[in-house]
């Protein structure tokens, strides 16, 4: 490129100092790019709170999620366990799930997966017809890789939609990521050390073959003029100085090789690992948890999101059609839950592991706290209010295309049994403090 | 020009050839317009290399990138099948290009080096730095076997035609079994959790890709009509099918678009521009 | 072919043939230089926020360290985009019929240089940051069109390629005679269709948030990308037009020069 009209060159000296120059202040910058905005947290969710209200809290609700551990070490293993509820009141603009993965989500493979379970079923293949309206229990074995803070979830994709996460929690994993090891031996008695680094020197090996072989093919031509005597070699019909006979020789050659060296190398590796399979592609069916023996109905009468409150209203007729009475022990939506912190076992009802940021510190409000009793019909409000709705970003009601809510009510005996309820309805933003 | 088919060139016929003619020799630059010329090449190499790394990996990430970046999607029935016939589209280009202008029966050969360097930066530097996945997870396939085998049926035939049916063919046919040997490990059984798995299902499952669900791999699920180990060879064939038409296409798109069409400016904008009636030295 | 020959193009030939011929590098070497060095702060800036920072764009972190850069690189790119090819206008040769053809010759030595610099900066957008955009959206959940890879892939590289790319144009137009006389189609190809990219993202977006809500890469929401990178091939047809001008200026530049 050169300066405007008058086009002339400058010493080497003055050459050199501008490079000199350019080479300083391409210092700056990268080290200026290191310190724009040093980052004093992580960000903690992963993208769902850009999902609709309407969607995360009508599709799967997880509950009972437990993590055994949140510290573990590089290779050490850890459990997380728990369930979810497909509901009833599935939107129309998620896919059903006929087609579901289970997985963990994690920022990069900073756990890795050992192995996966959905109602006792092996979960390294996807799902196939799963019920709305139903429970599953799944179990995710993982083990840590990278050390580091990481944020994990329990996820369910669905086919169509995509992923639907459920509560995370930090996992601390220390040690050196070098020290990361995955044993695996193959059904016909290979073992492999370390399955990070299983087949990559093979590859890569072969990749520099091929490499060479290309490389000799465009050095021979590359070394001869190229471009603009070749164009007034042909334009002159003088086509004999472009490709001799030795060209062709050597093409010949070339190509014999590179053929003798393609079969001859699939014949030595189908000779090498004669027992193979084809990537597993089928899909499994499992049965959804039975459903419970008793169950307490609730119809949702009046359902409404204060703005200004930063609190969900509902007003629901709830009938008991079990044989003991119940008390609201918990709503739960989204991964945040509200506690009824007078019900019975109100203390226990969020385990230790649980995700401290999801879980509403007022706790849930009810207009009655008297148990329902067996056979009764009551209309019960509930309240739950917390900024979490706003920090989950659950308020956007005024953006939804389909204002309605969903969630699970849990009830609770006097000797701990509990019993869960979806809930949910049409629901309307007020913008007044109620 | 003949672009096609190499008949009896002229000079050479006319009897005006010397043994010791060159190519410079016949070109009649004087050795300093061949310096230039060669630091002119020098700019060109460099312009293809980085253009059609970033254009030809654009172009397979975007039509059959998954299968190719991933080691739990290279099945039997797409992988063989989708890889070349769209691996084989730019080549068929640049061997348009560089046979009809320059008779340089390298283009292929550009093409699918182009491409595996510029994968060789990307996967460490995407896959494995930035997100920590192991290098295997995501190894590619090469297709400079088939590429060179298309370069060198382009040398002896000196025609698109045959070299599309024999050529086109080959690149697809010589796909499957150049990369088995790079990724028949990966094909080894293994049982987890009392189902069988391959050592690539496994890979794909330990490490885990959040947005990339089991479901989504876009694999052989299993006709009635599969006859177990041929499914790859029927895949390979009808690949290599395919990219006859494709590589008859893509030399010609080429052509086209080496086109050293100007189309006519406006005057007005060729005065804004700075064309003048009168003449006046200025360099 | 329709190559304009000295006659057409009304070139006064110089009879100083014995006149020097040499090649300034500089600009080219700095620009290269300065690219490399911006396109590896970029990619180290995603190596350090991209996990810490970027998960999540709800979080006040992201607004810090990705939307921040977003806000002041659109308007930073975009505007060196416009102020170099201003520049280039405004610095235009007003006698362009009056040029020596060693003028002529280094100013298509000079477009190569511009057009290898385009083609550098294609390579970052078509194979580096593209395949860690695919990397990174299989990687981690999409929450909206602005994530650490958008923010590089499109909001940084785009207007980068749209620097040389345009700029190229306007060298050639406003310094060749035979692209100022004449429009170069192919050249209109290699620019026009990597810049329709740009507006292209608005269907890829659209498709990502209403239509496709799975990351596979080989979609066809994607294939638009596909169709306008094609027009890389365009290029060549820019390189036949200098190489045939190259084999009538060589000849009449070089006509007394020794090796």
């Amino acid at each position: 490129m050169s300066k405007p009209v008058l086009e002339h060159s400058t010493s080497r000296g003055k050459i050199v100092q501008l490079i000199q120059k350019t080479m300083k202040m391409l210092l700056l910058w990268l080290g200026l790019t290191g310190l724009i905005g040093i980052a004093t947290e992580s960000a903690w969710a992963h993208g769902e709170r850009s999902q609709e209200p309407y969607l995360r809290t009508r599709t799967v609700q997880y509950y009972d999620v437990h993590y055994d551990k949140q510290s573990v070490k590089v290779n050490e293993e850890f459990t997380l366990i728990g369930r979810f509820r497909l509901m009833e009141d599935w939107p129309d603009a998620v896919s059903l799930p006929d087609t579901v993965f289970l997985s963990a989500y994690s920022p990069g493979p900073m756990i890795t997966r050992v192995e996966s379970y959905l109602n006792g079923m092996p979960a390294r293949q996807s799902f196939s017809k799963l019920e709305l309206g139903r429970d599953y229990e799944f179990k995710l074995v993982m083990k840590g890789r990278v050390p580091g803070r990481h944020h994990i979830h329990p996820l369910l994709s669905i086919h169509g939609s995509g992923p639907l996460v459920g509560p995370g929690q930090w996992i601390e994993v220390t040690g050196a990521k070098g020290d990361y090891v995955q044993k695996v031996t193959t059904m016909n008695g290979i073992e492999v050390d370390n399955l990070e680094f299983y087949g990559t020197a093979r590859a890569l090996k072969w990749y520099a073959v091929w490499l060479a072989l290309a490389a000799f093919w465009l050095l021979f031509w590359l070394v001869r003029p190229l471009l603009l005597p070749r164009w007034i070699a042909l334009n002159k019909g003088r086509e004999d100085v472009l490709i001799s006979n030795r060209d062709i020789t050597v093409g010949v050659i070339l190509g014999v090789v590179v053929v003798a060296i393609s079969f001859g190398g699939y014949m030595y590796a189908k000779h090498e690992y004669p027992y193979v399979v084809p990537l597993q592609a089928g899909t499994n069916k499992v049965d959804p948890l039975p459903k419970p023996a008793h169950s307490v109905d609730v119809k949702v009468l009046k359902a409404s999101y204060d703005v200004p409150g930063r609190a969900m209203h509902v007003t629901a007729r709830m009938t008991n059609h079990g044989t003991e009475a119940v008390s609201i022990l918990e709503f739960a939506t989204a991964n945040l839950r509200f506690v009824n912190t007078q019900a019975p076992g109100a203390d226990k009802a969020i385990s230790a592991d649980y995700p401290r940021d999801l879980v509403a510190r007022g706790g849930l409000g009810l207009s009655d706290q008297k148990p329902l009793m067996p056979g009764e019909t009551r209309e019960i409000k509930f309240e739950a209010s917390d900024a979490l709705w706003e920090v989950e970003r659950l308020v956007s009601f005024l953006t939804d295309v389909d204002s309605k809510f969903g969630g699970l009510l849990f009830f609770v005996d006097k000797s701990g049994n509990r019993l869960m309820t979806e809930v949910g309805g049409p629901i309307l933003p007020t913008f007044t403090a109620l | 020009m003949n672009t096609e088919t190499l008949q009896h060139p002229q000079g050479a016929a006319a009897g005006q050839t010397h043994a010791h003619d060159t190519v410079e020799s016949v070109s009649g630059l004087s050795p300093k317009a061949l310096h230039y010329s060669r630091v002119f090449e020098l700019f060109v190499v460099a312009a293809i290399i980085m253009l059609f790394a970033g254009a030809i990996h654009l172009h397979v990430l975007l039509l059959a990138g998954d299968w190719d970046m991933f080691l739990d999607w290279k099945d039997r029935q797409y992988w063989p099948l989708l890889s070349p016939v769209v691996m084989i589209m730019f080549p068929a280009a640049l061997q348009g290009i560089f046979w009809t202008y320059f008779r340089l029966p390298i283009g292929a050969t550009v093409g699918a080096t182009c491409l595996m360097v510029a994968v060789s930066i990307s996967r460490p530097a995407s896959f494995m730095w930035w997100t920590d996945y192991p290098l295997n997870l995501v190894l590619p396939a090469q297709m400079i076997a088939g590429a060179i085998v298309l370069d060198v049926f382009l040398l002896v035939f000196r025609n698109a035609l045959f070299t599309a049916i024999f050529g086109g063919f080959a690149f697809a046919f010589l796909f499957y079994p150049s990369n088995y040997t790079i990724f028949a490990p990966f094909y080894v059984p293994v049982s987890h959790q009392g189902m069988m798995a391959s050592m690539a299902d496994l890979i794909g499952y330990v490490y885990p890709r959040s947005a990339t669900p089991e479901y989504i791999r876009i694999i052989e699920r299993g006709t009635l009509r599969t006859f177990g180990d041929s499914a790859s060879w029927v895949s390979a064939l009808f690949g290599g099918f395919i990219c006859i038409f494709m590589h008859y296409a893509w030399w010609y798109l080429g052509i086209a678009m080496s086109s050293m069409k100007f189309l006519p400016n406006n005057a007005k904008v060729m005065a804004l521009m700075g064309t003048k009636a009168d003449v006046k030295a200025s360099a | 072919m329709s190559t304009l020959s000295s006659r057409e193009l009304h070139l006064t030939q110089t009879s100083d043939t014995t006149s020097r011929f040499t090649l300034s590098y500089i600009w080219f070497a700095i620009t290269m230089i300065v690219l490399t060095g911006v396109y590896v702060s970029y990619r180290v800036y995603q190596q350090m926020y991209g996990m810490t920072a970027g998960l999540d764009s709800t979080e006040p972190i992201f607004q810090d360290i990705w939307m921040r850069l977003f806000y002041i690189q659109l308007p930073v790119l975009f505007g060196i985009v416009a102020v170099i090819q201003i520049y280039l206008f405004m610095t235009r040769d007003r006698n362009i019929d009056a040029i020596t053809p060693e003028v002529e010759l280094k100013r298509y030595f000079y477009l190569t240089m511009w057009l290898v610099v385009y083609t550098f900066t294609f390579y970052w957008i078509g194979s580096f940051f593209g395949e860690g955009d695919g990397n990174w959206h299989q990687t981690v959940l999409r929450d909206t069109p602005i994530t650490p890879s958008h923010v590089v892939l499109f909001y940084a590289c785009i207007p980068m390629y749209l620097m040389f790319g345009i700029g190229s144009f306007v060298y050639a137009m406003t310094r060749i005679p035979a692209f100022c006389k004449g429009i170069s189609l192919m050249h209109v190809f290699a620019v026009v269709g990597p810049f329709l990219i740009l507006p292209n993202l608005g269907y890829n977006e659209w498709g990502h948030a209403y239509w496709l809500t799975e990351e596979i890469f080989s979609h066809p929401l994607h294939w638009g990308f596909v169709v306008l990178g094609w027009n890389a091939l365009s290029l060549a047809g820019v390189l036949m037009q200098i190489i045939s001008r190259f084999r009538e200026l060589m000849p009449i530049v070089f006509k007394h020069e020794n090796a």
